[in-house]
């Protein structure tokens, strides 16, 4: 059963506690951005994130996500980096009136890297974490359940916006609008599969907030939990050492910048 | 007991000049399932509102007179402070699961969970629900997979369990089809032999004269009529304020014209009365000729 972007299953990297997911996620995102090596920090945790999505079995369809999500992107940055980066010096090819130059391509190529590596190592959490025990693992950090909801509800918003976006395609679809065809015909279909989808949206938050204060969400009560998450000290002590590993990296890296060594 | 005392009540919704609730005086008693019926915008769904306490509080508009649940002022507390006190069941089954729990199980218990209640109380009272709804072989699926009546079914099993001495359910079947609809229906009659003091917005008018111990019908904000399923189903105002008149009610009236249904004999409500009616009519004709 998949939800959004979650995949159930029952690998290793399934049942690890969502925090030291999400440590990981955090920590590579900032050595990819941050990291001595600008290359080798943009490349090693996309490696170890696609190998660790591998091993849990559902590294396939992380990178067909990471495919769709980045491919027109990735073609975007390299014609603008490519033919028109302000670096341009050593020229590669000409095409008519544009110059193809390395430096913008290199540039464009480690953006697409570093793309490519944040979205694998955010992926790692979201596909294999149930947007529900991600928010209950916050919930069991201590932090309080409105603000836990708050950062939980982009992932639970996307399976929601998935579903609607289809019953609204369907609907206006068999209204005789063309969805499919040139970028003109999808540019014109665009506004009435959007208008729905926001003014539908803003009416479901609302009967959705009031379906959670029914259930007590914002009861002044202590909050309890039917099941707990486990944790173990083995994970608490990996998630420090990953922690203290990025900020290692992110100091040195600042530390070089700051003596002139780059 | 009243359970539920509104008086003097007019609400506004922000930036309108009309009210949606206009001057209502209404007593709930304890145990007592009151059916709330009208025309589209009417003002039913603001009564729900305003009867889970969720009105004034949670939204921005004005309110005037006072509504009392359970003792408990709505000016004065906050929705939370209702929760586990009112229940309140909306029209659209997807946007009540709250997306944070995995199993229909644990959804069932995330009110349990808001509200406090220990670990260890909650198994027994989820599953009893999860019986009562007819979802106990569905525990361990996820919500998501389930059919728009099961889905209904799960939202209602998740204010059962919290115990609710008021439930408030605004058209529970709109968007359910017959299967589904006769489903819900089923549960919520089970309600009314364990003292919950119920109110439902709804349209099927045939379940509800079946069903509720009284009818009240809204038109324009306002309370048109109020009582018994009887009074109100069969009053000749009922149309004028854009409620059909049961098929039943309907050929009894349309006889009445031919001499078919004698003027003195109340207009039936139910398949039993109507049956009932049209047959002592038939005897009176036969001994007649």
């Amino acid at each position: 059963m998949t939800l959004g972007l979650y995949t159930a299953g029952d690998s290793w990297l399934h049942r690890l506690f969502p925090i030291t997911k999400l440590i990981f996620s955090l920590s590579a995102i900032a050595i990819i951005f941050g990291g001595p090596n600008k290359w080798l920090s943009a490349i090693l945790p996309g490696v170890i994130s696609i190998l660790i999505l591998w091993s849990a079995g559902i590294a396939w369809r992380a990178l067909k996500l990471i495919v769709q999500l980045l491919t027109p992107i990735a073609v975007i940055l390299f014609i603008v980096h490519g033919f028109f980066g302000p670096a341009n010096h050593q020229i590669l090819m000409r095409l008519g009136p544009f110059v193809l130059g390395q430096e913008g391509l290199m540039y464009a190529s480690l953006i697409v890297v570093r793309l490519v590596s944040t979205l694998a190592s955010s992926l790692l959490l979201v596909t294999s974490t149930h947007p529900g025990s991600l928010i209950q693992a916050l919930e069991q950090t201590g932090l309080s359940r409105k603000l836990v909801y708050l950062l939980g509800s982009p992932l639970l918003l996307l399976p929601q916006m998935a579903r609607r976006i289809q019953t609204i395609r369907s609907a206006q679809q068999s209204r005789g609008l063309e969805t499919q065809g040139n970028l003109l015909q999808r540019i014109k279909a665009l506004f009435p599969l959007v208008a729905p989808l926001v003014f539908s949206a803003l009416v479901d938050v609302e009967e959705r907030s009031l379906a959670l204060e029914v259930r007590g969400f914002s009861a002044p009560t202590p909050k309890t939990n039917l099941t707990e998450i486990p944790d173990t000290t083995k994970q608490q002590v990996l998630r420090w050492g990953m922690i203290v590993i990025a900020v290692c990296f992110l100091v040195f890296e600042f530390w070089r910048k700051r003596n002139g060594y780059d | 007991m009243v359970m539920i005392e509104v008086t003097g009540l007019t609400y506004y919704y922000p930036l309108s000049h009309t009210p949606a609730l206009k001057e209502i005086n209404l007593q709930i008693e304890a145990g007592q399932f009151v059916a709330v019926i009208g025309a589209n915008g009417a003002g039913k769904s603001t009564l729900c509102l305003v009867l889970s306490g969720l009105i004034p509080t949670l939204f921005n508009g004005r309110m005037l007179g006072n509504v009392t649940i359970n003792s408990m002022n709505t000016r004065n507390h906050t929705p939370g402070e209702f929760a586990g006190r009112v229940g309140l069941v909306l029209q659209n089954p997807t946007n009540q699961i709250s997306e944070m729990r995995y199993t229909v199980f644990e959804e069932v218990a995330f009110g349990l969970e808001n509200l406090g209640v220990s670990p260890s109380e909650m198994p027994e009272r989820i599953e009893h629900v999860l019986r009562l709804t007819g979802l106990i072989d569905l525990r361990d699926r996820s919500p998501f997979t389930l059919s728009g009546g099961q889905r209904q079914r799960l939202a209602l099993a998740s204010m059962l369990v919290l115990d609710p001495p008021v439930l408030v359910l605004d058209e529970p079947t709109a968007m359910l089809d017959p299967q589904g609809s006769r489903e819900v229906f089923h549960i919520i009659q089970t309600l009314t032999t364990k003292n919950t003091t119920v109110v439902i917005t709804e349209h099927n008018l045939e379940w509800i004269a079946q069903t509720a111990d009284r009818v009240i019908a809204l038109n324009k904000g306002s309370i048109v009529l109020d009582g018994n399923p009887e009074f109100v189903l069969t009053s000749p105002l009922l149309e004028t304020f854009g409620i059909d008149y049961l098929r039943y009610t309907q050929a009894a009236r349309e006889s009445q014209i031919y001499g078919l249904w004698p003027s003195q004999t109340p207009l039936p409500v139910t398949l039993e009365q109507s049956v009932l009616g049209f047959n002592r009519v038939s005897s009176i004709k036969k001994g007649g000729g």
